[in-house]
């Protein structure tokens, strides 16, 4: 199912390139009197609840309790080598970000590890690179669009929630097809007519399972804590990727945090 | 991965190390450490109802529940009557304490790094600190910090960019939103929540 919902993505991609730019003019409108106390965007509420729902049904029948197994089951180190492994595939595409960032030197650190960890890491298992002193960083378009708009990071467009994929909004959800876009592992399992159970299938299987099994505990304690489930995620989805977007900018951006955290104040 | 291993221990040795300086002429982070150091010893003596009390009784302490529940409100704390109001603060609390106290639940093994403090010019303090874990990244968690007359209090805690107290508010608004734009139903959902 997975698989098959990136497929549709791939028919998708064309367009990708029209939608970040139409995802960066629309991020662009929005930007004066913006404290970041306004709740997210979410035009689209209804759809956005109905796929919830059925996101959560996927999950209770089927993704929850794989991923239940996969944390109490799988031997750690198993874990960690599959998640080396996932993080290793996205390296290249964190490298394209950084460069489209404006930091080649980062980029270069990237593709350093990204080469030490497939020959010595035995095609990623081990993440030697690190021990070497090149530390991992992750990044994506969604990332890159939020670096570059002139707007509160809170602010990405529209939120939106994905079929399986889960929360996400114009700007990152514009980002993840930019970066299937530009994935040069999908590039060339295309290119070469690679079958999708031999790379796509597991590739997209094992990040579900690994993203899952690592919010299990903080996706939990949102829904038991929380009276609308919905409101609370999508909220707390918007003020991580702001969170991250706005520790990126910190080094250029006067407009800091704490600013930020004032005018919350004023408005409260 | 033994290098990486041993940096990460000389960079909480900093940490501890400059905590303690910064705790010195900061009563915001002593506040931070002495909570965690409570929390750490009632975790590790009490289970189930009476660390749930436990931890409710260290909430009333050190956290300005009533000031974080109004924040939750949000707006909707205007149209809200007086008697409405201590209601909602009251069922508001038990629920931080049952949150808090699965939380904190989990707190094992784990150590809190205090790091940067500072002051804002609204009189507003954010602790930043790292809670390590024996596997995996360490958590960022802030605090921040307020004097509302009686005392430094923590008014919310963020946990790796989000913020408590946002989440709920926007929570609570969009219940109050989807149920006729009145507060009651909300409060009667907590009170029920807070009942079982």
């Amino acid at each position: 199912m997975v698989a098959g919902f990136f497929k549709t993505m791939a028919a998708g991609t064309r367009h990708s390139t029209i939608a970040v730019l139409a995802a960066a003019a629309l991020l662009g409108g929005c930007a004066s009197g913006d404290t970041g106390a306004n709740e997210p965007w979410d035009p689209l509420e209804t759809p956005n609840r109905f796929i919830f729902s059925i996101n959560r049904a996927v999950d209770i029948i089927a993704i929850r309790p794989i991923a239940v197994l996969y944390r109490d089951w799988m031997p750690a180190p198993a874990q960690r080598g599959v998640h080396n492994v996932l993080d290793n595939l996205g390296e290249p595409v964190t490298a394209i970000n950084e460069v489209v960032q404006g930091d080649p030197s980062r980029a270069a650190t990237t593709m350093a590890r990204f080469l030490v960890n497939s020959t010595i890491g035995l095609a990623g298992i081990f993440d030697v690179a690190t021990s070497f002193g090149l530390t991992h960083t992750k990044e994506g378009a969604g990332n890159t669009v939020g670096y570059y708009a002139g707007v509160e990071p809170e602010n990405g467009g529209f939120y939106m929630v994905l079929p399986l994929a889960g929360p996400s909004n114009a700007r990152d959800a514009a980002g993840l097809m930019a970066d299937y876009a530009v994935d040069p592992f999908r590039i060339l399992t295309f290119a070469l007519n690679v079958d999708w159970l031999l790379y796509s299938g597991p590739r997209w299987g094992a990040t579900v399972v690994d993203v899952r099994s690592r919010t299990l505990y903080a996706l939990d304690d949102l829904e038991k804590n929380s009276v609308d489930y919905y409101a609370a995620l999508r909220s707390a989805y918007t003020q991580q990727r702001a969170d991250i977007i706005r520790q990126k900018r910190e080094k250029t951006d006067s407009r800091s945090e704490l600013q930020r955290r004032d005018n919350l104040a004023l408005v409260r | 991965m033994q290098l990486a291993s041993r940096r990460a221990v000389l960079c909480l040795a900093v940490a501890a190390l400059a905590a303690p300086a910064q705790a010195a002429n900061s009563p915001a982070a002593a506040l931070i450490e002495k909570a965690a150091n409570e929390v750490i010893a009632l975790i590790k003596a009490k289970t189930g109802r009476d660390r749930e009390a436990g931890i409710r009784a260290i909430l009333v302490a050190y956290f300005d529940l009533p000031f974080m529940g109004q924040s939750a409100l949000g707006t909707h704390w205007a149209a809200a009557s007086a008697p409405q109001r201590e209601r909602f603060l009251k069922a508001v609390a038990s629920a931080e304490a049952r949150a808090y106290s699965e939380r904190f639940g989990r707190y094992g093994g784990q150590t809190l790094a205090v790091g940067r403090v500072s002051t804002r010019p609204n009189g507003v303090t954010m602790v930043d600190s790292k809670l390590s874990q024996s596997n995996g990244q360490p958590i960022t968690i802030q605090w921040e910090l307020r004097d509302a007359g009686q005392g430094l209090r923590i008014t919310d805690v963020k946990i790796e960019g989000v913020s408590m107290v946002m989440t709920r508010r926007s929570d609570f608004n969009s219940y109050i939103q989807n149920h006729g734009g009145k507060v009651e139903p909300l409060i009667e959902e907590l009170e029920k929540r807070a009942a079982n």
